[in-house]
Order: structure tokens, then C-alpha cells, then sequence
């Protein structure tokens, strides 16, 4: 029982601590750049279990909106999950779950672009902010993406995948109409706000929204290195 | 007589699958050849093509500094790519110049033991090349691999990216002492500062276990490159790289390239999923298949 009231506490204080994160978002000012952007620079890292299911984070909770068809297969990559899931095969991890896979990416800012580099399998999103079109229609395993600045957050719009990404380890999957909207900010100095909204009409009846906090890595001369995933 | 014609049968069989092997391997060698030096080929032309753009002074940052972001060129560096040292066309290999600038002889000076294990190598086991198998180029091949690369210069860093392999280098501009001698990455660690207008970047910590080139010239975990961009006008950046390791090297050599910006309208690095581990080469070169007269080891 005791046990059992701990857990609560510790529970209700993560809550309380996520939505006075997500309230102080709104009032945060980050530092500007040299170039004079919000600085979103930085190593981070999302501690949760985002990647062992998304559903979990659901803006509004509830379940993913899959089509009657689409939810067959989910069922069947689940059963599967354990040999089906493209990392177990060392494949790039897709948008947007290179962003809360268990491992730090850095994110580089200028006039023109933003940049993401992943510690998995040493994986990049070059982020264009300089008008140039996604390159639609083509098949990328990390899609292709453009940014622009919406106050103090970075808005990424990606698109160009190939359906051979999943969102998470339990087979959560989408096809090659995926188009994913990021907005990422800082709720603090040393937290990102991080949101995703998935649009596939292919597989879901609507879009959906994830949301989560992530963590800026503060420890002394912290490096990104290398998850050579098949050859570590 | 029945039973002969039928081994003969089978003999034959076998050899022309033997030949088939053979040539799918040759085949699959030129396929890939071809495909890099087609996309050499589209970077050269985007140099100099309708994206060209004339020369002027250096960029300068803010801050002083050259600004020499922009996309890049691989440069052909005497087929580098192939052969870091002059070499003679073998098996989908053309004949290279060699990009040695030091010594003067153009060629890399090994120890008796290391050019031992060289020329085994090239016996033996070129389908071991780490590229083939999808690994990162490693320093300073990454950056002769015949793919577009980008350089940019955000806060306090330098960062590389590049096609191949889809590997990036992290450059920290800070001063910060390189990681401990035993954590070992396939690109190592890069350490950058700018002496005058030279970006200078010391490279540490690689895995010993990457090539120089598809020439079985190979390296160890104390290999210590020291490189340096010297932007030359706003389209050329001058590229010199010294490798020391005392392992296998009776002193330091060094190779050089003037490597040019690709200024062709929305030209971007597109995605390279080579898949690390990939074994195609060692399938296709399979026992009596190896052009190379190698066996394939079993992972």
C-alpha cells in the first residue's frame, strides 16, 4: 500500500511537473543565435517510453485512428514486432521517431536551414528554411523536410517517405502518403516541447498529435558519437 | 558413355555458373563504379555547368572568419576514390595518378610488416572493403568518396554532411581535448580551429578498421590525420591531409586536392541508404566467383 501511494505521488508529480512545462512554454524567451534565431541549439534526448508505443502520447489521449484495415495490420506488425521492426534490421528510423528513440541528436541552426544529427546509425535531417519545395513524391527513409520559424518555434513539415518506417517498437506503422508536422520549442533552458501531427489518410480516418518534453544533455564537453548499428 | 556424358553435363553446368557468378560480379563491381563516377560526373558538371558561378575574394563571417559554407564537390584527387596511390587499371578499377603529394615517390610509406598486410589484402580480401559493406568512409577518405558534401558553419562548430554513407562529422571549435584513445568511431574525433584562414581539423580516435581507398590500403586505431581547408576564392577551397601512425608508417605522408563548390540552382544532398552490413560483394564474390582469387569469410 505503501508502495502503491509512492507510485501515485510520484506519478502526480510528473504530471503536475509535464503541464508546468507545457504552461511555461508559453512564456519561455529563448536566446537568440549569433544569426539572431531562436536557439534551439543543443544536444537532447527524449527519456520516456515514446518508442515502445506513441499512443501513450496522444494529445487527448485515447487511440490512434486507424482505418478498419489499417488497425488489422498494426495487429499483425505487433505480433511480429520483435523480428518486423526495421530497427531490428538497422534501417534509418524514420520521422518522427529518430526524434525519441533512446539515443542524443544535436540540432544545428543558421540562416537558411536547421539541421538534426542522430546518434543512431549516424542519420541527419537537413531542415531547408530557405523556400525550396520538399522534394514530394520521392522515397525517403527520413523524408524530406522544410522549416520555418513560427515565433520562437521551429516547424518542420516533412514529407517523401517510404512506408517502410514504423512510429514506435510495437509495429504503430504508416504509408508512403505520410506527412508529419514538428513543432519544436523550448519549454525552458534545458527542455524542448515537442510535438508531431501525423496526416496519412491512407491509414488514419484523421490526423493525430504527439507531444512530449525532451531533455538537454548539460554534462561537461558531451559529444554526439557514433551508433554504428550494425558494426559497433 | 551414359554416365560420363551426365558428369560432363554437370561439370559444364557448374562452369557456367561459375562464369555467371564470375561475370555477375564483375557486373555488380561496374554497376557500382558507374554510379559513382556518374554522380562525380553530375558534380563536375554542376560546377561548371549552368549553376556556375565566377570566383571572387573569400567570404568572411561576421566574425572574420572565411565563410566557406556551401555544397561541395568530391574532388577526383588522381583517383583517389580507388587508389590513393598511381596504380595500374585491375578488375572494374581504372588506372589512377595517385594523390599522394608526399613523399615525392607518391606512395605510402608502410613498414616491411604493413605493406606485407597490404598486399595480402589486395590478394585476397578486396571485397572487405568497409565501404562495401556500407560503413562510413572514415578520415580522410570521406571526403574524396565521389558523393556531393555540404559544409556548414553554425555557433561554435563546423559541421560536414554528405551523401555517402550519409555520415556527418561534428566539428566542436571550442578547444575541447579529444575523446580517450579508447572510444573509437568510424569517422573519429574532430577536433577544428582556424589558423589564420585555415580551418584546420585533428582527427583521432577512428577504428583502424577503415580503408584509404577500394586499394586495400588500411589503417589502425592510432592513425592521426591532420587536415587543412584553405579557401583559395569564394569557389575553391585548397584540402591537405597528413597521416601519421607509427604503427605502420615510417613517417608522415600527405595527400592533397582542390576541391570546388557545386553552385548548381536548388541542388541538395539527397539520401544515401546504403544499409550498414550490407554483403552483397562478399555474396557475389563467393568462392571460385571472387575476382580477387579470395575465399569469402563466414560473419
Amino acid at each position: 500500500m505503501k508502495r502503491m501511494i509512492s507510485f501515485l505521488v510520484a506519478i502526480s508529480l510528473t504530471l503536475g511537473f509535464t503541464s508546468a512545462i507545457f504552461k511555461s512554454a508559453q512564456t519561455y524567451k529563448p536566446p537568440r543565435t549569433s544569426e539572431g534565431l531562436p536557439d534551439l541549439q543543443g544536444i537532447w534526448e527524449a527519456h520516456n517510453m515514446a518508442d515502445a508505443d506513441i499512443q501513450k502520447f496522444l494529445v487527448g489521449g485515447g487511440t490512434l485512428p486507424y482505418t478498419p484495415e489499417a488497425a488489422k495490420k498494426k495487429a499483425e506488425n505487433a505480433r511480429q514486432a520483435k523480428k518486423a521492426d526495421p530497427l531490428a534490421q538497422c534501417f534509418m528510423a524514420g520521422v518522427p521517431r529518430t526524434m525519441y528513440l533512446h539515443f542524443p541528436f544535436q540540432i544545428f541552426e543558421g540562416t537558411g536551414y536547421a539541421l538534426i544529427t542522430s546518434e543512431y546509425a549516424h542519420t541527419f535531417r537537413y531542415i531547408k528554411m530557405d523556400g525550396r519545395p520538399i522534394l514530394d513524391g520521392s522515397e525517403f527513409w527520413m523524408g524530406d523536410s522544410r522549416g520555418h520559424w513560427d515565433g520562437d518555434t521551429l516547424v518542420i513539415e516533412t514529407s517523401g517517405f517510404t512506408d517502410r518506417t514504423w512510429f514506435d517498437s510495437s509495429g504503430n506503422f504508416h504509408s508512403g502518403s505520410l506527412h508529419v508536422t514538428e513543432r519544436i520549442s523550448r519549454a525552458a533552458a534545458d527542455v524542448l516541447t515537442y510535438e508531431a501531427t501525423i496526416e496519412d489518410p491512407k491509414t488514419f480516418s484523421k490526423p493525430f498529435t504527439i507531444r512530449m518534453t525532451m531533455n538537454r544533455h548539460t554534462e561537461k564537453n558531451f559529444q554526439i558519437r557514433e551508433h554504428e548499428c550494425y558494426a559497433f | 558413355m551414359p554416365s560420363d556424358s551426365a558428369g560432363m553435363k554437370t561439370r559444364q553446368r557448374r562452369e557456367s555458373r561459375k562464369d555467371q557468378r564470375f561475370l555477375a560480379s564483375i557486373l555488380f563491381v561496374m554497376t557500382l563504379l558507374s554510379g559513382f563516377s556518374m554522380v562525380a560526373l553530375h558534380a563536375q558538371q554542376g560546377a561548371r555547368g549552368e549553376g556556375a558561378v565566377p570566383a571572387g575574394p573569400v567570404k568572411r563571417r561576421p566574425d572574420g572568419k572565411p565563410d566557406i559554407s556551401g555544397y561541395y564537390n568530391s574532388p577526383n584527387a588522381g583517383g583517389a576514390a580507388f587508389n590513393v596511390e598511381p596504380g595500374p587499371a585491375a578488375v572494374g578499377q581504372p588506372a589512377t595518378q595517385g594523390a599522394i603529394t608526399d613523399p615525392p615517390d607518391k606512395l605510402i610509406p608502410y613498414t616491411a610488416a604493413a605493406k606485407a598486410k597490404r598486399e595480402e589484402l589486395v590478394a585476397h580480401h578486396l571485397y572487405d572493403d568497409p565501404e562495401a559493406h556500407c560503413l562510413p568512409s572514415g578520415i580522410p577518405r570521406q571526403t574524396y568518396a565521389p558523393f556531393g558534401w555540404q559544409i556548414l558553419q553554425p555557433d561554435g562548430y563546423v559541421v560536414m554532411i554528405y551523401e555517402a554513407f550519409h555520415a556527418y562529422r561534428i566539428l566542436p571549435l571550442d578547444g575541447r581535448p579529444h575523446l580517450p584513445a579508447n572510444v573509437r568511431l568510424w569517422e573519429g574525433d574532430g577536433r577544428a580551429h582556424w589558423d589564420g584562414d585555415t580551418l584546420v581539423i585533428d582527427t583521432t580516435n577512428q577504428t583502424g578498421k577503415q580503408w584509404f581507398d577500394m586499394a586495400g590500403n588500411f589503417s589502425t586505431p592510432t592513425l592521426h590525420v591532420v587536415e587543412k581547408f584553405t579557401p583559395i576564392d569564394s569557389n575553391t577551397l585548397n584540402w591537405e591531409a597528413t597521416m601519421d601512425d607509427p604503427a605502420i608508417y615510417t613517417r608522415p605522408w600527405t595527400i592533397s586536392a582542390r576541391i570546388t563548390k557545386n553552385n548548381t540552382p536548388n541542388y541538395q544532398i539527397l539520401e544515401f541508404a546504403c544499409h550498414e552490413g550490407e554483403q552483397d560483394l562478399i555474396h557475389y564474390t563467393q568462392e571460385e566467383g571472387n575476382p580477387t582469387g579470395g575465399k569469402a569469410k563466414k560473419k
